[in-house]
């Protein structure tokens, strides 16, 4: 891997990182576990490793965004994740911000272009 | 699917210990909704061949398992559990051949409870200098693999391709017993195991570690001990050295968190034999007159006394010992015996 490569790679994962935790929060207005999460996201086109994905979950989690529980589906026990109240106050917040990013980067792309 | 299995337990190898059956579960759901998409989507189940590519694409297990650890900065997460496990093992190596130099240079030049103090005081110091030196060699490392990546790969390249095929097998957890051991608490008992057996080599030179005081009643009594004393002592030695290298070995393999069932009964049969050493001698002569032809008629009585009390306390040793043996070897033996039976 050259320079450039590995650095364009660092800033891809810089800008998808936040990208993809704001997907999951959005995501996760309705209920879901690790695999149909994931399988949601990747057919809206954003695909996100299981790597990624499921310790993000527990991260989001713990900083109380999230809240999960153990349920038996399909003869399975599975962690289903949804937002919580302040997970829900915060998605209100990234989003104003996402909207606000997004249209100064559309402002600047075309000022300069 | 064993494959799965072997991954998991992997995986689970590298995670936080109070977190991991946790992670595991929600892990092993998913991937078995995905497994089962896979096979419903192909309407067979997956070749080995097939089964390895998705678990290769899933990761290394020491990768996957490292995401689910706090981030470092000094050593980012990619080369954190490669650290981690350097750290470890070059520690270990570091005081077990500090400890058998240590144990060498005491027991030949200056036998001594001073030389033992400066031995242990001086560990610290050593596993601090090494741990100074392989963080700051990762850390030199986490430096210019992101400032250089041509000229320095990441070491998981270096390592070669990783193949499910190389997971190691399901251990059997029939063999093992106990609650899980934390990493430090299997070092910490290397650690006292040979602070015991540099203790028991000095007993003979300074029974005052062990009679305190009363290693003073052994110049000026009229009785002495057999050489039988001798034959037990080196047993104890041998057994403590067996157990001790025993432990080391098993920090080196990683199988550190559970108490094998197996170690546990060998040692403890191991154990029986300085017992039956003791117990073999001819009319219980454990311990003597100094001068039998001055001292026979005064002491005479005392030393028969004295002899039987020993012979009584190693067969109740003996007996115990025993005793548990039988139970553990019976208890999973007699729970086997049941399971089958509920299985019929």
């Amino acid at each position: 891997m050259t320079l450039a490569e590995n650095l364009f790679e660092n800033l891809r994962l810089e800008l998808r990182r936040g990208c993809l935790t704001l997907a999951v929060l959005v995501e996760l207005r309705q209920e879901h576990y690790g695999y149909t999460l994931r399988k949601d996201l990747a057919e809206c086109g954003l695909a996100i490793d299981e790597s990624t994905l499921y310790p993000l979950l527990r991260r989001l989690e713990s900083q109380g965004l999230l809240v999960s529980e153990w349920r038996e589906e399909e003869k399975r026990n599975k962690r289903f994740y949804h937002l919580s109240s302040d997970g829900e106050q915060m998605l209100g917040q990234l989003l104003e911000e996402w909207n606000s990013i997004n249209a100064s980067i559309n402002t600047i792309i075309n000022r300069t272009l | 699917m064993e494959l799965l299995d072997r991954y998991l337990q992997a995986v689970k190898k590298h995670l936080p210990s109070r977190r991991q059956d946790d992670i595991i579960a929600e892990l092993r759901a998913n991937m078995e909704s995905q497994l089962e998409d896979k096979e419903a989507e192909l309407g067979r189940p997956l070749t080995t061949g097939e089964t390895e590519d998705w678990l290769r694409q899933m990761g290394a297990p020491m990768m996957v398992a490292a995401r689910y650890q706090p981030q470092q900065y000094l050593i980012g997460p990619g080369l954190y559990p490669i650290y981690l496990y350097v750290l470890r093992v070059t520690m270990l190596l570091a005081i077990m051949a500090y400890a058998i130099v240590s144990a060498i240079v005491i027991v030949v030049t200056a036998p001594g409870e001073a030389s033992v103090v400066a031995a242990v005081a001086r560990t610290p110091g050593i596993l601090i200098t090494v741990a100074g030196w392989v963080t700051l060699a990762f850390a030199a490392i986490e430096f210019f693999s992101a400032r250089f990546p041509e000229k320095f790969p990441p070491l998981t390249e270096l390592s070669g391709p990783w193949s499910p095929s190389s997971l190691p097998p399901l251990e059997n957890d029939g063999d093992t017993f106990g609650k899980p051991r934390s990493y430090a608490h299997a070092v910490a008992e290397v650690v006292f195991g040979f602070i015991l057996l540099v203790w028991l080599l000095l007993v003979p030179h300074h029974p005052f570690l062990l009679l305190g005081p009363g290693a003073a009643y052994l110049t000026a009594s009229p009785f002495e001990l057999a050489p039988v004393w001798w034959t037990f002592f080196w047993w104890c030695v041998a057994l403590n050295a067996l157990q001790l290298v025993w432990r080391c070995i098993n920090l080196l393999r990683g199988a550190w968190q559970h108490r094998s069932r197996t170690e546990d009964l060998a040692i403890k049969a191991i154990g029986l034999i300085p017992v039956g050493v003791v117990l073999l001698v001819k009319d219980s002569g454990y311990v003597l007159l100094k001068n039998p032809a001055i001292d026979g008629a005064r002491y005479g009585a005392t030393l028969e006394s004295i002899n039987k009390s020993i012979h009584l306390g190693f067969v109740v040793v003996c007996v115990v010992v025993l005793l548990q043996l039988a139970w553990e070897i019976g208890r999973p033996m007699y729970r086997g015996y049941l399971e089958r039976a509920a299985t019929r």
